[in-house]
């Protein structure tokens, strides 16, 4: 199965073997390149090399083709702030400056950095076809910020009906931006609007929900799919964010996962997240961010999730920390490793053993993620029964599969640390490696020398 | 008297700036919080009252509301402006010394960052609570936190951030205040910010409300005074 069909299983709410991943690599890309944000963003080669190469190193399901929200204000003459290491901040907003509302016009796909990004889009989409391709949009209210500046807020209250035209504005501006996207060969259209954290529901109600909705089902007409991208604390607008009809949500360390899955899946819709960015990812070891992206893992399940860090990655997120991440994504065995090792810290009690040991018969536990779907588990657990078949009732031998709690608390009373591994009386003999059927039979047989003495 | 000062907390509560203004919509037509501050003061009130019994009163409610989440960034701006339409009237007064300040607390937009809404409402929040504020602005980097500081060793720094990729710049200036000053109290806020964040660099604070920051310099400044 290619990754964009895995995207989009999680995007139907099927049931996936494997949960997605989609590293939201921005400016990241170009710390990969060693060139700075500005030369990265204006360029379609360095794009298109920088997510060629995070493809490479993070073996991930789908990748955005640049996460910069300045694009469109740019095109629309916003001037910009460029920085070396972070994406360009907006510093002169037209509306502010004597223009009105009417005056705007939808720009030319010529304008600004469009065709940079989106010729950066199609020639990722030839070189990566099994990828799911995110073209990121700026939602309408951010973009409406970017044009008045933080009046807008203010205007809510004071001028209803002019923030109404603006936000009409502001959706054809994303109209536009999602078709070229489409057009360019992205598949999911993520509109990005996180100034709406700030706001309120009703305000939500009012002045972003009709709009963002029209955004989503013009996505929709275009054979595309619609995610809603949301940056800090919008617990109170989640409800309103999946009545807008997205096909997923996404969300950052704001909000907590179980919620946003239990709402998104509330409305039969996908969702994503939530990664730490900072903490997690950018100052954590490659061992924390593994637990972090399977505690999210964890709590996102196998139905409707992406596992994503929860907003553009930082420049300098050290690149072992996201291949960590990709490993652990597609190990399940590594999964139910640190599954095992957080179980004995954790609340999960360890088991008492005092009647598990024999005098007369050698005990051996097989410590597995379950030999039914891991080949190199099977393959333990058969070697184990051929070694112990010549001696009858004097061995007992036992698979403990850590998708169970009991193989968890196995795992952890008898001090294993890998998968597969083969403990005998106690003892952990074969970890990982599966050992030929003669040295086990010799470990069985040095057990049964020391019972019998 | 009294019933003066409630109608101003009243007006800053609920972002009533002016005659004017149409917000909120159920006193239109009523005054706000600029008639009604000049008002006060033409009947002989003086400015320390007028802050405490009428501007922190209805700054401490909007602050409470903003917490619980009853209200969010635009009703907060519109008490904002109403606040800034009193304080207009009484700011002479504070100037000329008439009014004692409680401390001083420097604060600015991170390097790299150029967002000041939620550090402008937390300057005003802080500042209507009876503390100087130097507002150094957007954009700023640790040299001019750490120049600011030197000049005002007793002043708090708080830190602001919207962005997760300016907010790892707060370690820089955590860093190179705390080396020169090893006292010195550093609190940040914003809103990709989180408690693991603030443990991780070694800042003093991390609040999610501006209320959180003039407790915290509440606490300070009782603190101080006991000493």
């Amino acid at each position: 199965m290619q990754q964009i069909d895995l995207i989009k299983k999680a995007f139907r709410l099927e049931t996936v073997d494997r949960i997605p991943w989609v590293p939201f690599v921005g400016v990241h890309a170009a710390k990969l390149l060693g060139v700075g944000a500005e030369q990265y963003l204006k360029s379609t080669d360095h794009i298109v090399n920088g997510v060629s190469r995070a493809i490479n190193m993070y073996n991930p399901d789908g990748i955005p083709v640049v996460f910069d929200l300045q694009i469109e204000a740019e095109a629309l003459g916003c001037q910009l702030k460029w920085s070396d290491n972070s994406p360009p901040s907006v510093i002169s907003h037209p509306l502010q400056n004597g223009m009105g509302v009417e005056e705007l016009k939808v720009p030319c796909t010529c304008r600004g950095r469009i065709p940079v990004v989106t010729e950066a889009a199609r020639k990722l989409r030839d070189a990566h076809p099994g990828i799911a391709l995110y073209g990121l949009i700026t939602g309408p209210f951010t973009l409406s910020l970017h044009l008045l500046g933080t009046d807008i807020f203010m205007k809510m209250f004071e001028d209803p009906a002019m923030v109404h035209d603006l936000m009409g504005f502001s959706t054809k501006a994303a109209k536009m931006m999602a078709g070229e996207y489409i057009q360019s060969g992205c598949d999911i259209i993520a509109m990005v609007d996180p100034m709406t954290s700030q706001i309120d529901p009703m305000s939500f109600e009012t002045f972003v929900s009709p709009y963002v909705s029209e955004i989503f089902s013009d996505i929709r007409a275009q054979q595309g799919l619609g995610s809603f991208f949301v940056c800090g604390n919008a617990t109170q607008n989640i409800e309103l964010m999946c009545q807008s009809k997205p096909d997923n949500i996404s969300i950052d360390e704001n909000i907590a996962l179980d919620f946003v899955r239990d709402t998104a899946l509330d409305h039969k819709l996908s969702f994503g997240g939530n990664m730490k960015l900072t903490v997690a990812l950018l100052m954590g070891t490659p061992e924390e961010a593994q637990r972090e992206a399977l505690q999210c893992m964890d709590t996102g399940g196998k139905q409707g999730f992406i596992l994503a860090p929860g907003c553009d990655l930082p420049f300098d997120t050290p690149p072992e920390n996201l291949m960590a991440v990709a490993e652990l994504v597609h190990d399940e065995m590594r999964q139910g490793e640190l599954r095992a090792s957080a179980a004995t810290t954790s609340a999960i009690d360890t088991l008492d053993l005092d009647s598990h040991w024999s005098d007369t018969q050698v005990v051996i536990d097989i410590i597995t993620l379950d030999s039914s779907s891991c080949a190199p588990c099977q393959y333990m657990v058969d070697a184990v029964a051929r070694a112990a078949e010549p001696f009858g009732n004097s061995v007992v031998a036992k698979e403990h599969r850590i998708t169970a709690k009991e193989g968890i608390q196995m795992m952890a009373s008898l001090g294993v640390k890998k998968i597969p591994s083969v403990v005998i009386d106690g003892n952990i003999e074969f970890e990982s490696q599966i050992p030929p059927v003669e040295r086990i039979r010799e470990v069985i047989n040095q057990r049964l020398r020391k019972k019998s003495s | 008297m009294k019933e003066l000062l409630d109608q101003i907390s009243c007006c800053i509560e609920f972002g009533k700036i002016n005659n004017q203004s149409p917000y909120p919509p159920d006193m239109k037509g009523k005054d706000g919080a600029d008639e009604l501050t000049l008002k006060a003061l033409n009947e002989g009130l003086n400015a320390g009252d007028i802050l405490n019994m009428a501007l922190i009163k209805g700054m401490e409610q909007v602050g409470d509301k903003f917490r619980k989440n009853k209200i969010f960034v635009p009703q907060v701006l519109m008490s904002a402006k109403a606040m800034g339409a009193a304080m207009a009237h009484l700011k002479p007064f504070f100037s000329s010394g008439d009014v004692k300040r409680k401390g001083t607390c420097i604060i600015g937009t991170v390097q790299g960052d150029l967002h000041d809404i939620g550090k402008n409402l937390v300057a005003m929040m802080v500042e209507g609570n009876g503390y100087e504020v130097i507002n150094l602005g957007t954009d700023v980097g640790a040299d001019r936190f750490l120049e600011e500081s030197e000049k005002y060793p007793e002043a708090v720094v708080a830190l602001s951030a919207l962005l997760t990729t300016t907010m790892v710049n707060m370690e820089t200036i955590v860093k190179t205040l705390k080396d020169k000053n090893p006292g010195v109290k550093v609190c940040i806020g914003g809103a990709p910010v989180t408690q693991d964040f603030c443990d991780r660099i070694s800042a003093d604070l991390y609040s999610p409300d501006p209320q959180g920051l003039v407790e915290y310099l509440n606490q300070l400044h009782t603190t101080n005074a006991a000493n």
